[in-house]
């Protein structure tokens, strides 16, 4: 409530500064005029920060937790410029509204947009408090400091813990560029510092979507259509009816909702439906079909990025060699299925959501219920992972539907059948690349050239401006590499299932089409994979548009993973190690060796994975270290075992055993090494993943002399003796 | 039905049908919503509790045939305290999203129970069956360690 006073008083007075995504409130001169009763008494110089003159002390957390470890590392920047014990801090999560108006958790973004924003928040109120303080003791500011909760004078002896002075402090002016402790000064940035809700989650009192259903609230299970573009030709639900605790039946746009007292009971009523779909719209759509789609569409892909006399040196080179590869659709899967709480009784709706996108749940709830936005309420709750899926707000608006049609609160629950068939894949794509190279075996000439599926998650594909697709492919424009003459192009293609985000978005195909690449040319060349990498990374940065490609942080990460893992040291037969790396989105510099173990079955074994990274200054090292295995697991999942396809417009991968994930007998030791930088953080939630499958393709070849291009690449690789010679084509 | 249950020490009454899953008994019926749904066909893992000390996938167990025996869920596992794969698993910093780890909890205390002192390959045949898409297997295994009191890193 006051914040909301001060927010307007804020805005009243002109000094509201929005710094997107995550904003930051200034006051300035502010709060000069016009001061007097009624004012706050809480301290929030931002809507990030509230402490109450009972000393609480509350951080507001302006993205969602899915693991990467937001709830830790955003308010440890607040409580080192604060100087609080974070154990002592309370956390509330943001809701959607004026005060938060981008609560979107993707693009490994987290870290990175808060850095600055977050460390003024807790510097304006640690300077605001010690303000309040020296004025109050009527001794000069300087003589003053803030530690450990509270302010002191240390000539005096004099300490006053926050709360006692936050009142005072919050009817002084914001400081507009309040400075910001040294590193010299810090105590958590750069440490490891525990999971906040560790406690929580290993007790089981964690809340996630799935467990957020108020007392009294019912279940719902949905019979979707089985293909995209379905429409309900008939249901009969009677016997749906008559399961014990199903209360009723609803159609809804897309689906028949059965409406329960328990989920089992939801489930099982659903079970019992019977629905007839027209599925005529998905005739054919199966994945072959969608394959020959994208080839198709690859031949008339546009450059994005076009350099030299790129034909010209291909003609003129000595040697050329030209290969494709394939990246399959693959599901989220996240262990918590998808699901979320709604109560649309009255002109209103109050959700409890596991969503990375508070602002689209408002808005989509909002427009499905034809409610004002204020009417609708999104109460974030711990995600049992993300990975791009709780980008969409379908379930949460199913939610909405089905509580206003029964007028009760209602939770819509996916088993896990459902999460499978209904999910926003990542997209299938195709690279194909050519070079030409000298006779030093060096690339004069290169082409990448991409065709991949647009994400429908984000609405439908818009051909018009074909200026948008600039720094597509992802991988391949901003290709890293020393080329005299390079051609990048790209072909996004409408798609006909659904698509989304995905942990690292578009980068594992691109990156891994590059990267395989540079390993096939390296060995043409007869050349060492390490060395031709560090070769072609020796060159001054790059400007692509108004950014800059850094490639001396990327050799640096490259020479590092290479000398931990002992590149070039032997291994014994049927083992092999491979390298990989990448800038992501022009920042986080990762460099990962993947040693494989091929048996005489064929059998692929990674016994271990090392991987450089520089994401800038290091917030939270734990999470650090965290993001790289699981980006590392991330990537051997979908290299070695899992992928998604389609029969007559149906999903055929429906439960895990369908769908491979790495489990604890097949985990590597991974070795993460952080280079220590003081540039700011670039984000780590992604960046592992994309040279994780290339780097395992190019051991695989140098265990076995087996190239693979498409992936994934099956539990079983062909063993040494039956391996085809290098350069044959892709298998698919 | 009117069945009679046992659960982290205390005698329970439900009105179930037999047939009905433990999980959502334990969730839905008893509010103890620790023990999690991950893929209702016992291939993850997510779900499992201990039944007389034993792992059991609460998701494919009927209520019925759970009978006299002590379910302890990820609520009861530490009973006033914190069992020491809780500690382990704290001082580690194991979890992510942190979904999967009550079933990967009740599993290897389970594990120590029988083996106080598992070798990696023992945890790894305990542990293989179930999923985390976060990856935390190389934490669990150094927390299973330290829980059997060998220290973080592996033996």
């Amino acid at each position: 409530m006051s914040r909301r006073a001060f927010v307007a008083r804020g805005a009243a007075a002109g000094l509201v500064l929005a710094l997107d995504p995550i904003r930051v409130l200034r006051g300035g001169e502010a709060e000069a005029a016009g001061l007097g009763e009624g004012l706050p008494a809480t301290l929030a110089p931002t809507p990030f920060l509230r402490i109450a003159p009972d000393g609480s002390v509350t951080i507001v957390v302006g993205r969602s937790e899915e693991g990467q470890g937001v709830r830790t590392a955003l308010p440890m920047l607040v409580a080192e410029e604060l100087d609080v014990d974070l154990g002592c801090v309370a956390l509330l999560q943001a809701q959607p509204g004026d005060d938060f108006p981008n609560l979107s958790t993707g693009g490994s973004d987290s870290v990175r947009s808060a850095w600055v924003a977050l460390r003024d928040t807790g510097a304006a109120a640690r300077e605001m408090l010690i303000t309040a303080a020296a004025s109050r003791w009527r001794v000069p500011r300087t003589e003053c400091r803030a530690e450990d909760g509270a302010v002191v004078h240390a000539p005096s002896g004099r300490k006053a813990p926050y709360g006692s002075l936050a009142s005072a402090a919050a009817r002084l002016p914001v400081p507009t560029n309040p400075p910001w402790r040294s590193r010299e000064e810090w105590r958590l940035i750069g440490t490891r510092v525990a999971r906040v809700d560790g406690p929580a989650i290993v007790t089981g009192r964690a809340v996630y979507g799935i467990d957020a259903r108020p007392e009294g609230a019912l279940v719902a299970a949905v019979a979707r259509s089985p293909v995209p573009g379905g429409t309900l030709e008939k249901v009969d639900s009677a016997r749906a009816r008559e399961v014990p605790g199903v209360r009723s039946v609803v159609t809804i746009p897309g689906g028949v909702a059965v409406v329960a007292e328990t989920t089992w009971a939801a489930f099982e009523g659903r079970d019992a439906l019977s629905v007839t779909w027209d599925e005529s719209a998905a005739a054919g759509l199966d994945s072959a079909a969608i394959w020959k789609l994208l080839e198709g569409a690859i031949s008339r892909s546009q450059p994005t990025r076009w350099e030299g006399d790129v034909e010209g040196a291909l003609a003129s080179a000595p040697r050329r060699h030209a290969a494709e590869y394939r990246y399959p659709f693959q599901a989220h899967a996240p262990l918590e299925p998808t699901s979320c709480v709604a109560d649309a009784r009255g002109w209103r709706c109050v959700l409890y959501a596991p969503t990375q996108a508070p602002n689209r749940v408002q808005a989509e709830v909002a427009r499905a219920l034809d409610l004002p936005l204020e009417a609708v309420t999104v109460n974030v709750t711990l995600i049992g992972g993300g990975f791009g899926r709780r980008l969409a707000a379908d379930d949460a608006v199913e939610a909405a539907r089905i509580s206003r049609a029964v007028d009760a609160p209602v939770q819509v629950v996916f088993s896990r059948e459902d999460d499978f068939a209904h999910d926003f894949l990542h997209p299938a794509s195709i690279d194909r690349l050519e070079a030409g190279l000298d006779v030093h075996g060096l690339p004069v000439a290169l082409t990448h050239a991409m065709a991949e599926l647009h994400l429908s998650m984000f609405g439908p594909l818009d051909l018009k401006s074909p200026g948008t697709w600039e720094g597509n492919p992802r991988g391949g424009w901003d290709t890293p590499y020393r080329l005299p003459n390079l051609r990048v192009d790209y072909a996004p293609v409408a798609s006909p299932v659904r698509t989304g985000a995905w942990r690292a978005v578009s980068y594992p195909s691109g990156v891994f089409a590059r990267e395989c690449f540079l390993d096939e040319l390296a060995h043409l060349a007869g050349q060492d994979p390490l060395r031709y990498r560090l070769a072609l990374l020796d060159g001054p940065n790059v400007r692509l548009g108004s950014r800059v490609l850094d490639r001396s942080r990327l050799r640096r990460v490259v020479a590092l993973a290479a000398e931990k893992a002992g590149w070039g040291t032997p291994l014994g037969p049927g083992r092999g190690r491979g390298i990989a790396c990448n800038l992501y989105d022009l920042g986080t510099a990762v460099a990962e060796v993947v040693e494989v173990e091929v048996g005489r079955d064929g059998t692929v074994r990674v016994p271990r994975v090392v991987c450089a990274v520089d994401c800038g200054q290091v917030v939270n090292l734990w999470g650090v270290e965290g993001q790289v295995e699981s980006g590392v697991v991330w990537g051997l999942t979908h290299a070695l075992g899992s992928e998604m396809t389609f029969r007559k417009g149906r999903v055929v991968e429906r439960s895990f055993a369908d769908f491979p994930v790495l489990t604890i007998d097949a985990m590597p030791r991974v070795e993460v090494h952080a280079v220590s930088t003081e540039r700011r953080p670039s984000g780590l939630g992604e960046p592992p993943v994309p040279p994780v499958a290339p780097a395992l393709a190019n051991a695989l070849f140098a265990a076995t002399g087996v190239r693979v291009r498409t992936l994934p690449i099956g539990r079983q690789a062909r063993p040494p003796a039956a391996a085809p010679a290098a350069g044959s084509p892709p298998r698919s | 039905m009117l069945l009679s249950l046992r659960v982290n020490g205390r005698h329970r009454r439900v009105e179930v049908r037999p047939e009905t899953p433990l999980l959502w008994v334990l969730r839905d019926v008893l509010g103890l919503r620790g023990t999690k749904l991950g893929c209702g066909a016992g291939q993850c893992g997510a779900c499992t509790v201990q039944i007389a000390g034993v792992a059991h996938r609460s998701c494919v167990t009927a209520v019925s045939e759970v009978g006299e025996r002590e379910v302890t869920t990820i609520e009861g596992l530490g009973g006033d305290g914190l069992h020491p794969c809780q500690r382990a698993w704290l001082d580690e910093d194991v979890a992510q999203c942190g979904y999967c780890q009550p079933g990967m909890l009740m599993e290897a205390a389970a594990l120590l129970r029988d083996r106080p002192h598992p070798t990696d390959a023992e945890i790894d045949r305990a542990l293989g069956g179930h999923l985390c898409r976060c990856g935390t297997y190389q934490r669990i295994r150094r927390a299973v360690h330290r829980a059997a009191g060998g220290g973080g890193g592996a033996p």
